[in-house]
């Protein structure tokens, strides 16, 4: 009697809830653990996992660190918290630490520093692809993998597709696009960015957080590096006033290091 | 004897199962440390998660209600039972022109209130806790997060609350099933325990049932799925909350209400039919 | 011929003992039968199956075989017990609620119509004797209070059979006493009532017929003055006798073709020595308290 009220209630609960893979799990949390977090007490496991995570972050166990941030992930992959944040911490973090290691940035040449930033990068960026899966369309995730390429890695054209990428998704905030632009400009890309900035000022809608006094300054600004004609020129919106400043569009982009956790 | 004759002698004893339940230290001691264990998740803010934080808060709040409202749910309805027997104000309520289901009903409604009223403080002390560290995120880290609403979903706080009062229900019935049969509390309250573990994993051989062949096993294993409810289905604090796509529709929440009410019902006619023939 | 209030016929009751199911037999084909507007007085010794009567009558147990009958009413059905009240041995109630409280709340149980419960509770309640008490909680009560409210919650509903298990067990004398007046004046009311006691000098003066049991069975039955009576002896009490007389007397008897048995002085019982002793004693109290009150 219970079946047909109980099967369709339990496939939309099951969708939220993925599967955990228990091999992995078990040695590292023993089985009396893995009951508990069987039985319901998965997401506060990961937590109080999470703050362990935090103090051997403290202490600068990169072995340590990799294998907590695994094992959280594992645990309860539905959070992009311990997805962005773990990576945020192997990609900018454990870099650091070893080239402090190495001797410094004043020791180390900058070849090696390169190389080390691009193995952590690639190990953060394994981290995120396993997370896309879980989350498909989770701009956060395509924006975590930009600012990699972007901050750490000084790598324009594959900043750039990724924060494309981002902003393709539904949930994606509006600054998205605009660094897209931007990094387009950065390349030299002049006339993609602008027909794209054209694009994403009209489809954006009138809201303070679309900032489109920013996007519409970009487009002025990129008519006269490409030498529009006036009557050629981007038509916006009356409605809008013209007055916001540059400043408003760099307070959007995230600063290199500044991560939560 | 009329319907209404009927309701009203169930609630008057669950008025005074409820009375009397509040009354006890266990509750009351229990009821303090819930709430302490949920204020106490402020101590995350030390870490600086950012938004982060709420989750946390979240998931501590209502693993201390899944955790706590458990152990109370059991322990209570098998101390309200067993002190009427040992009382022997069974005797004396049984001995008027009062139905023995009226008696376990009337049991059974005391101890859900009580459980409501715990489930109750709860929630709305972790909406509280939530509501002051959303307000110190927001003020803090606001134009970061370009937000248009809040960060979280009370209305879903307090429907977790519901579902998870549901399945105390669900426990408080299963309890009585045991108590009805059952000479001792210690061990009521051991089955009972028992009985929480195995509907928590039950999920578990259900999925593999649908994987099994036809035989004695996947007959077992269907038979185990059907005796012991799903309580995995009311654990979904953390699908609830935060994330604005997978809201739960509210047909899930329906079909959940059912289900968990059909369950409740059941227990209670088997602990009625043992009951019956239980001398007093 | 009017229905009996209780007619049992046959009754056995036997309880499994142990896991290998052991039969003991607690009660052993008892054929009884509690007339209307009397009191019937239960006796027998500890484990003769006094209780397991009660609560087949009361519907809690089922017979093992046999049947039992409230008002012609079988006695496992809900509806017979509404004209039935009950205290039970060594009453426990609800400590956090009054007295007045917890007859209330009993009187709702019984489906006392609400425009009636306020009387019903009150009268029951001065009839127990209760009424300065009646505010304070159960939890402050002596045992001969508990049994008192326990009465009157078991006479709250107006019921037409009440059934009293040990009501006088560790209760002193005086209220023992008490507690016997208002069965005679339940008798008074026209109700019938059942009791079941060991204390048999409590139970003699006030039961009209008794029934005594011994494991599980039926040793006796009827009327109290009948079943105590010596029957080959009559005793003959004499005042202001002078030793001669005496002598005359006794010559008389043996002439007659008698034997003196004895010669004894006639007793007050323990009991009613005792009572007499207090009861003059808390009379004069009660009225030096009023007197002292009014001035």
């Amino acid at each position: 009697m219970t079946r047909p009220i109980e099967a369709p209630a339990w496939e939309v609960v099951k969708a939220g809830q993925p599967e955990m893979n228990l091999g992995a799990i078990e040695g590292a949390l023993g089985q009396g653990l893995v009951v508990g977090m069987l039985g319901g007490f998965r997401a506060i496991l990961a937590d109080f996992l999470w703050i362990r995570t935090s103090t051997i972050w403290e202490r600068r166990d990169r072995v340590k660190l990799d294998a907590m941030i695994r094992l959280v992930t594992t645990l309860d992959p539905r959070p992009d918290f311990f997805w962005i944040n773990g990576s945020r911490m192997i990609a900018y973090d454990v870099p650091n630490w070893r080239i402090r290691e190495e001797g410094g940035y004043d020791k180390v040449p900058e070849l090696r520093q390169h190389a080390l930033d691009l193995e952590q990068a690639e190990q953060a960026f394994d981290l995120i692809d396993e997370a896309l899966e879980f989350h498909p369309g989770k701009a956060k995730l395509y924006l975590e993998k930009g600012q990699i390429y972007l901050n750490r890695l000084k790598d324009d054209a594959n900043a750039a597709n990724w924060f494309l990428k981002a902003s393709q998704q539904a949930d994606a905030p509006y600054f998205a696009a605009r660094i897209y632009a931007e990094l387009l400009r950065n390349q030299g890309k002049n006339e993609e960015a602008y027909v794209f900035l054209k694009e994403l000022h009209n489809s954006l809608p009138n809201v303070p957080f679309a900032q489109k006094g920013i996007i519409l300054e970009r487009i002025r600004e990129l008519e006269n590096t490409l030498k529009i004609p006036l009557w050629q020129r981007f038509e916006a919106d009356k409605s809008l006033g013209a007055s916001e400043s540059e400043s408003q569009f760099n307070a959007a982009v995230p600063a290199p290091h500044q991560h939560e956790h | 004897m009329s319907p209404l004759d009927f309701c009203t002698r169930i609630r008057l004893i669950a008025g005074t199962t409820f009375l009397e339940a509040v009354r006890q230290k266990f509750f009351n001691s229990l009821l303090l440390i819930s709430i302490a264990l949920v204020g106490s998740s402020t101590f995350f803010q030390q870490f600086d998660f950012g938004a982060g934080e709420l989750k946390f808060i979240t998931d501590f709040g209502f693993g201390a209600l899944f955790f706590f409202g458990s152990i109370l749910s059991i322990t209570a309805t098998t101390q309200l039972f067993f002190n009427e027997i040992e009382n022997r104000t069974a005797l004396t309520m049984l001995a008027k022109p009062v139905y023995k289901l009226e008696f376990l009903a009337g049991k059974f409604l005391g101890a859900q209130l009580l459980m409501f009223c715990f489930t109750l403080v709860i929630t709305l002390v972790l909406s509280g806790i939530l509501y002051w560290r959303e307000s110190a995120l927001l003020d803090r880290l606001g134009d970061e997060l370009s937000l248009d609403g809040p960060l979280i979903r009370y209305g879903d706080v307090f429907l977790f609350g519901f579902l998870q009062w549901l399945k105390f229900g669900i426990l408080a019935a299963i309890t009585l099933f045991v108590a009805s049969f059952s000479n001792t509390n210690l061990y009521t309250i051991v089955v009972s325990f028992f009985v929480l573990v195995i509907c928590q994993l039950q999920y578990i051989a259900r999925d593999a049932y649908s994987g099994m062949e036809a035989g004695w096993e996947r007959l077992l294993v269907f038979g185990l799925g059907l005796i012991f409810p799903n309580f995995q289905l009311f654990n979904i604090g953390d699908q609830l909350v935060f994330d604005v796509e997978k809201a739960l529709p509210a047909s899930t929440v329906l079909q959940i209400t059912c289900y968990g009410l059909i369950y409740a019902v059941v227990f209670i006619l088997l602990a009625q039919v043992n009951f019956r023939r239980r001398e007093i | 011929m009017t229905t009996p209030a209780i007619r049992i016929q046959h009754l056995t009751k036997d309880f499994s003992v142990g896991i290998r199911g052991i039969k003991l037999r607690a009660v052993d084909d008892l054929c009884l039968e509690v007339g209307n507007n009397e009191i019937f007085g239960l006796l027998g010794p500890n484990g003769s199956g006094k209780s397991t009567t009660i609560k087949v009558i009361l519907g809690l147990l089922e017979a093992s075989t046999g049947s039992c009958e409230i008002y012609g009413k079988p006695s496992k059905q809900v509806a017979a017990r509404r004209s039935v009240g009950f205290l039970p041995e060594a009453p426990y109630f609800y400590r956090y609620l009054t007295g007045h409280e917890l007859v209330r709340y009993y009187a709702r149980i019984c489906m006392v119509p609400r425009s009636e419960i306020d009387r019903a509770v009150d009268s029951v309640i001065e009839l127990v004797g209760m009424t300065e008490a009646a505010h304070r909680r159960v939890g402050t009560y002596s045992k001969g209070m508990l049994q008192r409210i326990g009465l009157a919650q078991s006479l709250v509903h107006d019921p037409q059979l009440v059934i009293l298990d040990e009501p006088t067990a560790g209760v002193d004398p005086l209220g023992s006493a008490g507690i016997a007046e208002i069965v005679r004046e339940l008798k008074r009311r026209g109700k019938t009532v059942l009791l079941s006691s060991h204390l048999l000098a409590q139970i003699e003066g006030l039961c009209d017929r008794v029934a005594i049991l011994h494991r599980g069975k039926l040793v006796q039955e009827g009327r109290v003055d009948e079943l105590v009576e010596a029957k080959d002896a009559e005793s003959l009490v004499v005042e202001g006798l002078s030793p001669e007389g005496r002598a005359a007397v006794e010559a008389t008897i043996e002439a007659q073709g008698g034997r003196l048995a004895r010669v004894e002085k006639p007793r007050l019982s323990l009991d009613a020595y005792f009572l007499k002793e207090v009861q003059q004693r808390e009379s004069e109290h009660a009225k030096k308290v009023r007197g002292g009150e009014s001035l």
